[in-house]
This record gives structure tokens, sequence and C-alpha cells, in this order.
């Protein structure tokens, strides 16, 4: 059957991408400026001690048989162990990776939750004031830099009214839900912004489509025109631009993790690299790598699936 | 024969009572919230690097010693009284009676030994130089230490009072998995027991870290009943400022640090809360590339010392100080901050005068002006203030600054090969001694003045002869000479002195932090 | 529930279009000509008027150097400006052309764009941008280098993915039924009905550009100082939002009149382009 034989020829199109990243990242990390002793030791270290922390890390050998360790190492699922911290990489991950992936999810719940409905109301009364005014609001949330609208909700929906609470991660279901709440939003604007939008342009080329006109001649009610086909259609550019901005989306939480004081990937990224904790760079960006791909995987057999064209 | 003994009540209540409420009784029990920007790294006394661990480890790890509450002097610890030999190369610890770990372990003379041998090894960590003059420790009873030296060292009852010399259970230590004393570290670390006020509990990385009440604490507190107060003591992660304050304001931290000096004001004037500004050892300043060619051959304008201090005359540091912190500093009167022991805290170095610096430059041949680059630490508020601010004022005598944003790693990595020109710089000291800022800024061996190249043969053996100086007088003539030459070279741009900002809520009550940044929390409590 | 969408009006000038470009024509003039907008040297430090706020004096009032918040937002366009269409004109290009040509001949060819585009955008974004920059230094320049390399990736996947529908349709079997070339039929057919959605998310793009430069700037790796740039000019004043809201909320209200003339541009030109059909 043509849809499985697509998903399996999908399944095995990752593997370059893997080992290619697996090269890129080990090179660039290496390419950067600085060593992770003299970025761990800070400004006052001696030259004894970075040799010697560096000599420890082997992070003076030849890039060669560092690269050789490092495969070594990554055949055997061992991530290596944080410099900077002192615990393992995969421990690390672990702990942190699910915070950032339920934002990212929660985000685009709200985000679908938001654009859907609205693009639709956009589309049906294009041009005219309600129109106009949700493109306003939207362009409004979409050129709010992320740590901006983050602070502007935290104070007035946190600390003035009390309603949610100022950053955090809380316990158990609810409390978490109740806690990621502000950050999720923040994230879901931009991306509901730009999903809107398209959908929106998306819905509009469909409804002037003439296999449109061809269902509604055939006197099929507005519902089922809107539903089956103009919902059906849209999605597929819908889905397109979730699997895209998801990465942006991930990045985008480097921030509002800061903003939020959430203990997600986004700000361990970001220290190590400053920290230039080599093995975080790149277990982390792996991880990331084998998640998206993930990602794309899903969007490429959910977009198949919606159009079939896709894959025959 | 030196021989000082220390009683405990006076220093102590000197220490705890500076920021207390002296009428009210303390209240025992409860918790509190302290919201810190960072979360530490590596909870170990000896192979910590940042003072994101330095500032908490002695709520966690006693030492034999303590930094007295003004940052200049120690005050008894787990030793009572210690004791010279007159040729002052012997050491005698008495160590307290009945002190036991957090785990309910007794405080042995092995477990100093253990510590001190341990954090004196040349190979482990980065501040194994406090210790250099140490040729050996021995127990010589079980609440008798002897440590032996190499050559008097005047340093050392600082030193036994600095965050690395903390004492940890041998036993425990040496229980963890691991082959070798790093890798058992890296385990015991992560669930500490040390002889502090309070023992680690739980600790969710970059998110929150729970201290509780350590039982066998061995200080008492102003009711006789042992400290610390509180029942647990809860650090939440906030990296950013503006959520810190945020979370202040609405209640639900008792306490934040790092506040920004520019919302000190606002701070200070809400009613629920107190702007605390402690006295710090923390200075701003800029290094200079003193070297007579810069890295791609080019000559350096800044090897001329004329040159140098011209650009010092032509920053007015009350400019700086109103821009960067918003009135809250002072004029630096010494490469060293003034709270440091032998510091020289006169007057205000190089006095704002243009004229004198359009006269220096002159001099030096550069009437016309020349071109610098500073490099400053990326995404840094207060260091492109600071650079901005000096681009200005230079700018006003025709030194044209640019601006070099490099990440933390790229800049100290060209920092350490000497490719700059101009560098932000602070400091603030983890000893209560002149002996580590000196040797940084202005002893060449070390890291060659802080990589700029600068070196003062007279400096380099006046500092050698007071790492064996006892005598306290002559000491510190030897520092003023040091000081002197040093401010006179000028091989940075002296700044500023800052002081640590805290907000706390109105009702905490006993928390300080000491000039050397630590954060001690032994006898706060939260009042009514 | 009555549905009007179907707009066959003759092809006009549409309001978003004209308001839009209205936009973008100050922003360009502003931004070419800024000494004669401008009312004061934007670098210029006055202690003695820190975090003014708002006066006649000056109009969006100081920041904490006593430089002139206006200025600094009217010199700031011409950055903006260049990062909105430096970082994005050659991914827009680039990245249409190999998407087209990919959706229309696939193949080996798609696989390895597939590949290629798995590749650039697995890679966390802000790993490759900072670890562009360090190693070619801060600056703008590199700045549209690192967010390029990047950039065109989004455009060849939705290049090819309009492509593909497109070449499904009707008209492109009777394109090719009545033998049209490929060049022919992938430029004078199947691009100009892909286009509109590409139009509308360049525009997007520009404006998502302008932010990404901010966040850059926020971290320290965009425009350096002294230069004023909207995010860096927001990044500034973020620890007066409480005391001093003038320093943050004018550029953010520069930033959004950019991104809302960036759209209204963009869903005109796409209404345009989709009427022409």
């Amino acid at each position: 059957m043509g849809y499985w034989r697509f998903v399996l020829r999908r399944l095995l199109q990752s593997a370059p991408t893997f080992a290619l990243i697996t090269v890129l990242i080990f090179l660039l990390v290496r390419l950067l400026p600085g060593d992770p002793a003299s970025a761990m030791l800070g400004d006052r270290a001696t030259d004894e001690a970075v040799a010697r922390i560096n000599a420890s890390l082997g992070t003076d050998l030849p890039i060669a048989s560092q690269f050789l360790r490092f495969l070594g190492r990554l055949l055997s699922g061992d991530l290596g162990q944080s410099q900077a911290l002192h615990v393992p990489v995969t421990e690390l991950i672990g702990e942190r990776m699910p915070v950032t992936l339920l934002l990212a999810a929660y985000a685009m719940v709200l985000a679908t939750l938001i654009s859907i409905p609205l693009a639709f109301l956009m589309a049906l009364y294009r041009d005219r004031p309600l129109d106009i005014a949700l493109r306003g609001a939207f362009q409004l949330g979409l050129s709010m830099p992320t740590f901006y609208l983050g602070l502007l909700f935290l104070t007035v929906l946190g600390a003035h009214l009390r309603i949610f609470p100022v950053g955090g991660l809380g316990r158990g279901p609810v409390g978490i839900l109740y806690h990621l709440f502000l950050p999720a939003l923040t994230l879901a604007l931009g991306l509901a912004a730009v999903i809107t939008r398209s959908l929106r342009a998306a819905i509009l080329e469909v409804l002037q489509a003439d296999y449109i006109d061809f269902a509604r001649a055939k006197g099929l009610s507005e519902r089922v025109v809107l539903g089956r086909h103009v919902l059906r259609n849209a999605l597929i550019s819908t889905v397109t631009l979730f699997g895209i901005n998801l990465g942006q989306l991930i990045g985008g939480a480097v921030i509002t993790e800061t903003v939020f004081s959430l203990p997600g990937v986004g700000r361990l990224l970001i220290d190590a690299i400053f920290g230039r904790d080599y093995p975080v760079i790149e277990g982390l960006t792996m991880c990331f790598a084998v998640l998206v791909s993930i990602i794309f995987i899903v969007t490429d057999l959910f977009q198949a699936w919606l159009d079939p064209r896709v894959y025959r | 024969m030196a021989r000082w003994q220390l009683t405990i009540s006076a220093t102590l209540l000197l220490a705890l009572g500076c920021s207390g409420n002296a009428d009210a009784a303390p209240v025992r029990g409860g918790q509190m919230i302290y919201a810190r920007a960072w979360d530490s790294l590596y909870l170990d006394p000896v192979l910590n690097d940042a003072n994101v661990d330095i500032w908490v480890l002695s709520n966690l790890y006693d030492t034999l010693l303590e930094p007295s509450a003004d940052g200049k002097s120690v005050t008894p610890g787990l030793a009572t009284a210690y004791e010279l030999s007159p040729d002052r190369l012997t050491m005698a610890l008495a160590l307290r009676p009945g002190i036991r770990f957090a785990d309910g372990t007794p405080v042995l003379a092995s477990d100093v030994k253990f510590s001190l041998d341990r954090a004196r090894d040349p190979k482990a960590g980065q501040w194994n130089f406090m210790l250099a003059a140490i040729d050996n420790v021995t127990a010589a009873a079980p609440d008798r230490v002897e440590i032996r030296l190499k050559h008097p060292d005047p340093t050392l009852p600082a030193a036994l009072a600095t965050f690395n010399t903390g004492i940890m259970p041998e036993r425990a230590f040496m229980a963890e998995p691991g082959a070798t004393l790093d890798d058992k570290a890296e385990s015991f670390a992560r669930h500490p027991i040390g002889a502090g006020p309070f023992r680690l509990a739980e600790w969710h990385r970059n998110l929150s870290m729970v201290l509780e009440r350590n039982p066998y604490y061995w200080a008492p507190g102003e009711d006789g009943k042992p400290l610390p107060y509180l029942d647990t003591l809860r650090f939440e992660i906030v990296p950013d400022d503006a959520t810190r304050i945020l979370k202040l304001q609405g209640g639900e931290v008792d306490g934040a640090e790092f506040i920004p000096l520019a919302r000190a004001a606002e701070l200070a004037g809400d009613p629920d809360l107190q702007m605390r500004l402690f006295p710090a050892s923390e200075v701003t300043y800029l290094t200079f590339m003193t070297r007579p060619t810069l890295k791609d051959g080019k000559p350096n304008p800044l090897t001329d010392p004329r040159v140098r201090q011209a650009l010092n005359y032509a920053l007015d540091k009350d400019a700086f100080i109103h821009v960067v912190h918003f009135g809250n500093g002072k004029p630096m009167t010494s490469f060293m901050p003034s709270t440091t022991p032998l510091a020289v805290a006169e007057a205000p170095l190089y006095p704002f005068d243009p004229a004198r610096a359009k006269m220096l430059l002159a001099e030096a041949g550069f009437a016309k002006g020349f071109d610098l680059s500073v490099m400053i630490r990326a995404g840094s508020a207060e260091d492109i203030a600071v650079a901005s601010v000096a681009q200005q004022m230079w700018g006003e005598v025709g030194v044209r600054l640019s601006l070099e944003q490099l990440d933390n790693a790229t800049m100290t990595a060209r920092y350490r090969a000497g490719d700059f020109q101009i560098r932000t710089g602070t400091w603030t000291n983890d000893i209560a001694d002149p002996s580590e800022i000196t040797a940084y800024f202005a002893y060449s061996p070390n890291i060659e003045s802080q990589h700029s190249g600068f070196k003062d043969p007279v400096i380099d053996a006046d500092f050698e002869a007071s790492q064996k100086e006892t005598d306290p007088d002559k000491r510190a003539a030897l520092y003023r000479e040091i000081q002197t030459r040093f401010d006179e070279a000028a091989p940075i741009a002296f700044l500023f002195e800052s002081p640590y900002a805290v907000a706390l809520r109105k009702p905490v009550t006993g928390f300080d932090q000491i000039p050397l940044g630590n954060n001690i929390f032994a006898a706060t409590y939260i009042g009514d | 529930m009555t549905v009007d969408t179907v707009d066959r009006r003759p092809n006009r000038l549409q309001p978003p279009l004209i308001f839009g470009t209205a936009i973008l024509t100050l922003m360009l003039i502003t931004a070419l000509l800024p000494q004669f907008v401008a009312p004061y040297d934007p670098t210029r430090f006055d202690y003695h008027a820190t975090l003014a706020p708002p006066s006649l004096a000056h109009l969006f009032g100081t920041d904490m150097y006593g430089r002139d918040i206006l200025s600094r937002i009217l010199w700031a366009t011409r950055i903006d400006l260049q990062i909105a269409v430096f970082s994005t004109v050659g991914p827009v290009i680039v990245g249409t052309l190999i998407g087209t040509l990919v959706g229309y001949y696939g193949g080996f060819a798609d696989i390895v764009l597939n590949r290629l585009v798995d590749v650039v955008v697995t890679f966390p974004f802000l790993v490759l941008v900072i670890g562009i920059i360090a190693i070619l230094g801060p600056g703008l320049t590199n700045l549209y280098i690192a967010i390029g390399l990047v950039d065109w990736v989004f455009f060849a996947r939705l290049a090819r993915a309009e492509i593909l529908v497109q070449r499904r349709l009707d008209y492109a079997h009777a394109a090719r039924g009545l033998g049209y070339g490929p060049a022919r039929i992938i430029f004078r057919h199947l691009l100009p009905n892909a286009i509109g959605p590409i139009i509308t998310y360049w525009m997007t793009d520009m404006a998502l550009a302008i932010l990404l430069g901010s966040s850059l700037g926020y971290l320290g790796l965009g425009a350096q100082p002294p230069l004023a740039e909207w995010g860096a000019l927001i990044a500034d004043g973020k620890n007066f939002m409480a005391t001093a809201w003038w320093i943050t909320v004018f550029p953010g209200i520069a930033i959004v009149v950019a991104g809302f003339g960036f759209s209204l541009a963009g869903d005109g030109v796409a209404d345009l382009l989709r009427r022409r059909e």
C-alpha cells in the first residue's frame, strides 16, 4: 500500500540527516573561539589550571581522536558528562526536555484553538471591520518582542491582578498547566499570528477555486463545503507551517523560559553555548534533531493523509 | 609569641547584630524563599569555579575560622582558637568540643586533615594557591590539628576562613562511588554533607534548591538555642531581573538578589519591602593592554603611562556612578576594594580633569587623539553602559573608542591570549586578604597582571616579601608601596566600587551578605 | 451565513495595499534621510536630562544617558529596514527557486533538498546563528549571513509544497498537453500561481527578521552600540519598564507599525496576484 511505503521511505531518509548533523555539530562546536577550560574557569585562571582541565576533558587532543572518542561514546549510548554541571547529559536532558516539550505542545494547542476559528471569520468577513480589527490585533501580537509580551503578561496578570503566578513550574497536572498558561500563551500568540494569516489566505484561495463552486453547484450546504473542502485544504498549508515553525518555537522558548524562569532546554542550550560545554551542546543538538525529524515525519505523513497526491 | 584567644560571643553578636532587629526576640521556624539569579553549579568547596557556588557554600560547609562581618578579619568557626609557634611555622588549632556534621557524625581532626590536604593539592581545582605555604597537616589529637608551613604565611588565618577550606566528612566522602577523589567529589556534591547551618534537602537544577535546618549546628542564637532560626531555606532560580522583582512584589518570594541598581530607588519606596545595599568588595574597571605592540603588530598607544593616566583623568567618575549605577557607588581609591584589609582608601584616584588629560596626551604625542577598541560582554547592560559612557567621555579629549561585544568564552580566550586593547572588568574578593587581588592585578608572574603585560619589578619583589611578612606594620608598608606604584602606572582605568543590592520583604530580619559576597542565612528569620 | 468571498471585482488598488505601501514608503524615506527628520544627534549624551519623560523638548522622552528617544527611533529605522531586507532577499530568491525546481522535477533532487532542509531546520537555529557570529565576529553583515544561511529553507519548503499542489491542477496538465517546455510551465504558469503564499510569507518574514535582529541585539550579537536598533532600544529600557515606560513603549510601537506595514503590503500584493489570475 502506497501510504505505508511512503512512511517507511520517509523513516529511512532520516538516517543520513542524523549522520550529517552529528558531524556538523561536532565540528561547529570546536570551531567556536575559546576552549571549555577557560570558559569554565573564567578570567582568573592560570595557564596551568586551564591546561590541566583541558587535559582531563580530552579537549587538548587532535580533533580526529576527539571525534573517535565522541563516536565511541555515542555508539554506546553515552552522551557524556556536562563539564560545567558535573552531571550526565542524558540526565540533564531527561529533566529539562519535558518542560520545553510541554510548553511547545501547549503553545501549539493554544495557537490552533485561536487561529482556526478566527481565520475562518476573517476570511468570511474579508476587508470588513472585523477582519481589519483582528488583523491589527494579530499584527500587534506578532510584532511584540517575546520578552516584552511576557513581561507585560507577568506584570499585569501576575503581579498586579494576581490571576496567574509569576513564573516558575507548578506541581501536579493542574498546577503545571496553570503555571505554564502565560508562557504558552506568550509563545502561542506569535505562532497564531503567522498561522492565522496563512490560513486566511489559504481559505480565500480555496473558496475561489473552481471545485468549491462545483461543490456549491452540486447543492452541498455551506457547512459541508466549508467543513469538508475548505478546512481540509486549508489544513494542508497549516500543517506545513506548524512543521517549519516548530524549530523557531523551540528557539523562541529560550527567551520565554528565561522570562518565566522555567527550567527548560532552551536555557540549558544557551548556557552551554556560552560556557562551551561541548557534551551538552552536542547532546542537545542531536536530541533536537531527533525530535524535529519526528515532527517533520509526522507532518509529512499527515499532509500525505490529507492530500494523497503528495506520496503518489 | 603570638597568641589570640578568640571568644565567640562578642564578635559573633557583632556579626549577626548588624542587620538584626535588636528589640524583638527572633522567631524560630518557618520557611524563607530567596530568589537567586543563577543556580549553583558544583557544591564542592575545592573544585567549584564560580561565585554562584562560593556565595552559598558557607551555608552548607563550615570552616575552621570565619570571615568577620566587615570582611577584614576572622572569627572562630569549627576551631575555637589557634596558636602560632614562635618561629611562625606551625599553627595549632583546637576544635570546638562536640561539633558534628549534618549527618550526626562527629567532626574529627582527621576530617580536617583530609579536607585541607584535598584543598591544597596543586592538581585540584583553582583555589589551592591560597594554601600553597602549607607543608603538612597532622591530626595531633581527635580535637587538635597542627599545620606546618614551608615559610611564615600571614594569609593563613584568612585562608582557613575561606570557602575552599570547608570541612568535609572523610568517611562519607570516601564512601562515594568513583575511582579518583575528583570522581567521588562529583557524586558527593550532589548530596553534600558539611557542618554548616543547613543541609541540602532537594535540588532541582535551575529551578529550586531547598536547604533544611542542620540540627547539629553549633553556633547559638540570641535565645541561647542553636542556630539557624529557619526550618527551611528555599532558593528559587529566577534569571530575569524584572521577573525576580515581580515575584518579590507579588509576595511569592521573601527576598531577591542582584537587584539592578536602576530599580533600587523604586523598591526603597515600596512600603512592603526593604532595599538593602550591602558594602561589597566589588570594583568595576577597564583593563588596559600595556604591551608595546598589539597582537596584529600595530604600535599600542597604551604602552605609554602618560596616555593611560590621561585616559583616567578624562573619565568623570561621578557621572559614571550616576549613569551606570544611579548614584549607588563611590569612586575607586586604590585598585583594591576599600573593604580589603590593608587597602589604601584615602582619596579618589585621578579626579576628573579633561584639561590635564589633553595636556598629557599632547606630551605623549597624541594631541590629535587615536583609535581604541574595548571588548565587552555581549548582552551585559552594565558593560554596555560603562563602555558607552567611556566612549563619550574619551571622545571629548579626541580618543575614539569602538565597542566590540563578545560572548564570554570568546572574550576570555582573547583576553588570555593578550589579543585586546581594553576590556571591561569586575572583581570581588574571595578571601579577606589583599594577596588574592594583588596576585591577579599587579604581580606579573601569575597571569601577567591580568594579561595586560604590565610588569613592575618593585611590585613583584614587594609582593613576594609580603607573602612571608608576618609583622602587620611591615606588611602594610609593603602593600602601601604596591598600591602607590600601581595606581601611578595606571594599567587600568579606575572606575567605581559598588554595593550588593538585595531586596527583602519587610519582616525578614538578620540576613547578611558580607563584602566577600557570602550569603549568611544562619541568623535569618521572618519576623512578625 | 452568507458567503461573499468570491470577489471578482476588477483589478484595482485595495486600501490595505495603499496603506501598507504608504507606511513602507515613509519608513524608506526616514531610513534614507534620518538626519533631516530627527531633532537630535541620536548618540549625544545629556547628563542633565537623563530618563526625562516625554515633553516638548523630547517628544518621546530620553533614556538613561539623556539621549533623545525619538531621534534614536528614527535613526534605527535605517538599521532595521536593512535587517528586514538584506537578510531575507537572498533567501526568498534562492529558496523559492530551489523549492520550485524541486517541487516540479521531484526525484533525486527532492530527496537531497529534503535532507538538506531537515539538516538546516533540525539544527537549533540559535546554535547556528551564535556559532556563525562567534566565528565571524558580531556585526550587521555577519547577522545577514547567519540569518540567510537558515532562512532560505523555509521558502524552499513552502515553494515546494505549493508547486506540488499546483502541478496537479488541471491547467498544468493542460499546459503540458499543449507541449509547453518546463521553463515556460514553471515560470509562466506554476510560479505565478504559487507565489501568493510565498510573498505573504516573505512580508511576515521581514517583520520576523526585525524581531530576530532585535533578539540578537538583545543578546548583544546584532547591531553594535551606539548604533540605534529598535530591539536594542527595548532591551536598553527593560529595567525601566516600571519607572520610565517611554524607553520601551515607543520603539515597541515602531516595530508594530513596521510589521503592520509589511503585512498590509503582503496581503495587498497577494490579493492583487490572486485577482490577476
